[in-house]
């Protein structure tokens, strides 16, 4: 009897044992780049890599649930403010320095950095521009009070039927660039990383920076109830002179025949840069994967090569997160221009604590802009809610 | 023919027990204890009500019996457990995980210094031309050359391997006995490079890879794949004197043996209590020889400074202060009445407003006078039929926005009103959410009262007109009460669905507008459910399951209390309906 148990025993780990290949999670733009960059490798290392179709939106929760179950991808391709919430738990590895690194931009490789080590190979950097309309704009202005300016002169000419400037009024992601620029700062930079305990959402530069949107607001150049559902449709249908949206969107607005131009978004004045959140695309390894050597190989001596890095950036043309790559693509003026706003930018925190950010701040703009509050005691309140919830 | 599907039966019933004794056995390997005993269980109960005469009538409600505990014992258990548990970010594994992983995972190992002119050559024997797993290593270190064998496993959890080792034998002659097998390399110069193949018994092991050997780098990505990365990975190699070696990759890429140290070690600590010394197991830092600190479910070690650092979270027993925190924390417990308040009006319109709307259009459908009677239902479902989703997503952007929304655009203006704040006024904020809802719903409460509409007998109506009841009275008198006997418990289920419809709420407008001066997410038309989901998800660490289940378990308990009460009020209506 107790060999038969022992038969079945050995009977069921047979079949969950026996495979090595390589599962990578990633949204639906890498999904067909990467299914021939997987045959390029089968080729030469006889692994199988299989690249799953997961909604980007889903890959971080999925990976969430299913990773600490000693299941889920063995490579998943994400964004770098999860890095913090992966690390904290334990579920991705730090990847080994190759040779090639100082070829990345530090940009990405420092929004992939938690405690000094790195979590993640940035493959693609993601910054909002200026996105104009070349049939009203002939010109990007290059301050806000200009941009204010021509943005009138478009609404009163067509009477609101074509906005001269729109973006997601309410939304903390798309003042940022002010806010930041003008001298506010969401948890400050130390030498040992992001410190969750200094907060620089209601000093002097965010108050000017979130008194800047208000004053979109107060001039009729902005709505409180655009959002980006309405920003995104009224370019694409030519109904809109300036927007300020990602390299994401600009596909859909080529495909709609817009004649459209990218530049960084406005000054706040004279010696004020405006300065986005960089976001950076990149792949992570799971840390309770079997195949981390492997998977870690595939990164380092596969993917972060340059000729794979330009091939990725054929297949999904995001600004790329090698400097030679960048050269490849020169002839590109979206991705030069976005690139620009890019370099402008900071990375956005990538510590757990920014999840209690983004509503704060998302309210807080929205009491400011329907005038329930001040902005100095809607960004006071909203620090204090961050603090209370991180703290 | 009846002997046949005799065995047919007990083959499929044979099959079950193995399913069942596979799947318990798995789940227990895998550390699922619970799970697998709710599966040893279930597969002794079938077992028993199959063979056990007496407890024949039992097998009917077997199946009925495994889904049971599979998918509505098991989660309330589960969510149950959790409550109790700090199981959220930063503590997502069991705390005999985390500790495994500080002693064994090669993350948490350093590499001692030493000189670096480490080489190696894996050997590798060939069954024809095709290379198996069979290896042995040839190292060169610092110097001296040594023989280590493929690593047998020494630590598992489960399947999972989580070290292994091998020895490292000193090689000082063309021969070399390991473990009564003998080794001789051929040719024997005395130099690493130059050993071609390795014998033992009638075993052939051929040179298949070295980092520096030009010829054989077109091994390399079957040696990373099929031998480092199953065998080697793990693996430490130890030489006589204790010292360990295992392969890691260089800063430069390249995959190369160093001596390694693991960063940490489990030790006994003297703990000084009630007057009695006591042992307990701790960790110790291999390096700093200072003790791993273990607070709110988390271990941390000191770095040179002196300073705290996270190293794991792991899931913790907490005991009841997930649910206190419901009524301590006043982050948590300020705005809670405000919202409770809101979520009970919001479900009570909710269902009264859309059988308000729902009844009227049942009535008129029930009317056979009425001519194309399915082409109206078909159209008036439609709402029911698209999904929610979308639906609000619709509402949200199309109608109800300030200022592109059809309704400020047109039609307010039609009848020369103002435009509405939809999205940043209070109170219309939550006209506009239970607008939706009643648009969504109503069909519901048409269908339904359609339903209960057909079960009146026509003879109660033609004696009612007789005795010269107008159809006012005949509607109070005959028609409602028939109508609330049947849909009342309807009614009372689709109170409950309402009080959690997150959906809705969160698609629509995520809880806003903001209520001023609060510290925690919380928003004029946010529920108990949507504030829950924002205060465990959205605010501070990333997700807090334990939270959110012990708020779970609040809501069940509200749920089922005002659902007790409202069946037993609505047990009055079917008195009145008999």
């Amino acid at each position: 009897m107790k060999k038969f148990f022992l038969f079945i025993l050995l009977f069921s780990s047979i079949f969950i044992f026996a495979q090595s290949k390589l599962v990578i999670w990633c949204s639906e733009k890498q999904v067909d780049i990467l299914q021939k960059l997987a045959e390029e490798f089968k080729a030469k290392y006889g692994v199988v890599v299989e690249v799953q179709y997961v909604n980007f939106s889903d890959i971080k929760p999925k990976f969430l649930t299913a990773a600490p179950e000693g299941q889920g991808a063995d490579i998943i391709v994400g964004a770098h403010d999860w890095v913090g919430e992966l690390v904290v738990n334990g579920l991705i590895d730090p990847i080994p320095s190759f040779p090639e690194l100082n070829q990345f931009y530090e940009t990405g490789l420092s929004a992939f950095s938690y405690g000094g080590k790195l979590y993640g190979l940035p493959y693609a950097l993601e910054a909002i521009a200026l996105i104009y309309n070349k049939d009203f704009v002939p010109n990007p202005p290059k301050t806000v009070d200009e941009m204010i300016q021509i943005a009138k002169q478009i609404d009163q000419e067509f009477g609101k039927e074509v906005r001269g400037f729109i973006t997601s009024t309410a939304e903390f992601y798309y003042a940022v660039p002010f806010i930041l620029g003008a001298g506010g700062y969401v948890f400050k930079e130390t030498a040992k990383g992001l410190d969750p305990k200094d907060i620089g959402l209601a000093n002097e530069g965010a108050i000017r920076g979130v008194n800047i949107i208000k004053r979109f607001v107060d001039e009729k150049v902005l709505d409180p109830s655009d959002n980006y559902q309405i920003m995104d449709s009224m370019f694409r249908e030519g109904k809109a002179g300036m927007i300020i949206n990602g390299p994401w969107a600009v596909k859909a607005y080529k495909d709609a025949g817009i004649d459209y131009g990218v530049a960084v978004i406005p000054n706040i004045d004279a010696n004020l840069v405006a300065k986005p959140f960089v976001g950076v695309q990149g792949f992570m390894v799971n840390a309770k994967s079997p195949n981390k050597l492997l998977a870690k190989e595939f990164l380092t001596n596969f993917i972060a090569r340059t000729d794979t890095m330009y091939k990725l950036y054929l297949g999904d043309p995001r600004l790329p997160a090698r400097k030679d790559v960048l050269e490849l693509v020169r002839d590109n003026p979206d991705v030069v221009a976005f690139t620009q706003s890019a370099a402008n930018g900071v990375p956005m925190p990538n510590i757990p604590q920014m999840a209690a950010v983004w509503g704060a701040m998302n309210d807080a703009l929205n009491l400011v802009i329907n005038g329930k509050a001040t902005t100095e005691e809607a960004l006071k309140t909203a620090v204090e809610r961050i603090k209370a919830q991180t703290q | 023919m009846k002997y046949l599907l005799k065995i047919f039966l007990w083959s499929l019933f044979l099959l079950l027990n193995v399913f069942f004794f596979w799947g318990a056995s798995f789940l227990i390997q895998n550390s699922y204890y619970e799970m697998g005993i709710v599966f040893f269980a279930l597969l002794f109960l079938i077992d028993f009500f199959i063979f056990n005469p007496r407890a024949y009538p039992y097998r009917y409600i077997a199946p009925a019996l495994t889904l049971l505990f599979i998918l509505v014992l098991y989660p309330i258990y589960f969510t149950v457990k959790v409550a109790f548990t700090n199981y959220g970010t930063g503590h997502y594994m069991p705390r005999q995980e985390a500790i495994e992983r500080l002693l064994y995972d090669p993350n948490y190992t350093y590499t001692i210094e030493e000189e670096r002119s480490n080489d190696y050559k894996i050997f590798v024997v060939y069954d024809g031309i095709t290379p198996t797993e069979d290896f042995i290593v040839f190292f060169d270190l610092n110097g001296k050359l040594y023989l280590g064998e493929r690593p047998v496993p020494t630590r598992r959890k489960g399947r999972e391997v989580l070290l292994s080792e091998s020895a490292l034998y000193p090689v000082n002659g063309e021969q070399i006995q390991i473990n009564s097998q003998i080794y001789s390399l051929v040719p024997w110069t005395g130099q690493l490079e130059d050993v071609k193949i390795i014998t033992a018994g009638n075993k052939t092991y051929k040179a298949f890879y070295s980092p520096k050997d030009q010829f054989l780098q077109i091994n390399s990505p079957y040696f990373k794949s099929k031998i480092a990365q199953q065998y080697l990975y793990k693996a430490d190699f130890v030489d006589l004197e204790g010292k360990k070696y295992a392969l890691r990759v260089t800063s430069e890429g390249e995959w190369q043996f160093v001596r390694i140290e693991r960063l940490y070690r489990l030790g006994y600590d003297e703990n000084f209590e009630n007057g009695k010394i006591e042992m307990r197991m701790a960790i110790y830092n291999n390096k700093t020889g200072k003790k791993v600190m273990e607070k709110d479910g988390a271990f941390y070690d000191k770095n040179d400074e002196g300073e705290e650092i996270f190293l794991l979270g792991f899931i913790d027993y907490v005991g009841s202060k997930n649910f206190l925190r419901i009524v301590k924390d006043p982050k948590v417990s300020g705005p809670f009445l405000q919202i409770f308040v809101w979520t009970f009006i919001w479900a009570l319109l909710s269902v009264v407003l859309s059988l308000a709307v729902g009844l009227p259009f049942a009535l008129v459908l029930n009317d056979k006078s009425l001519k194309a009677r399915n082409i109206y239902r078909t159209l008036l479902i439609i709402p029911w039929a698209i999904p929610v989703f979308i639906s609000a997503l619709v509402w949200r952007n199309g109608l109800l926005n300030e200022s592109y929304g059809l309704i400020n655009k047109f039609l307010l203006p039609l009848f020369g009103l103002n435009p509405v704040r939809w999205m940043n006024d209070a109170f219309w904020a939550r006209v506009g959410v239970l607008l939706v809802n009643i648009w969504l719903t109503f069909p519901y409460m048409m269908t339904i009262s359609l339903g209960a509409l057909q079960g009146i007998p026509p003879e109660l109506y033609e004696v009612a007109m007789i005795d010269g009841a107008g159809k006012f009275k005949r509607f109070t008198a005959i028609t409602l009460p028939f109508i609330m006997a049947v849909i009342a418990p309807l009614l009372v289920s689709s109170f409950a669905f309402s009080f959690n419809n997150f959906t809705i709420i969160y698609l629509i407008t995520a809880g806003g507008p903001p209520i001023p001066g609060s510290t925690t997410p919380t928003g004029y038309t946010d529920i108990l459910i949507s504030y829950v989901y924002k205060l465990a998800f959205e605010a501070g660490r990333g997700q807090d399951f334990g939270f959110a289940s012990a708020i779970s378990i609040m809501i069940f308990f509200l749920v089922g209390g005002i659902s007790f009460l409202n069946f037993k009020f609505s047990g009055a209506f079917e008195e009145v309906g008999r």
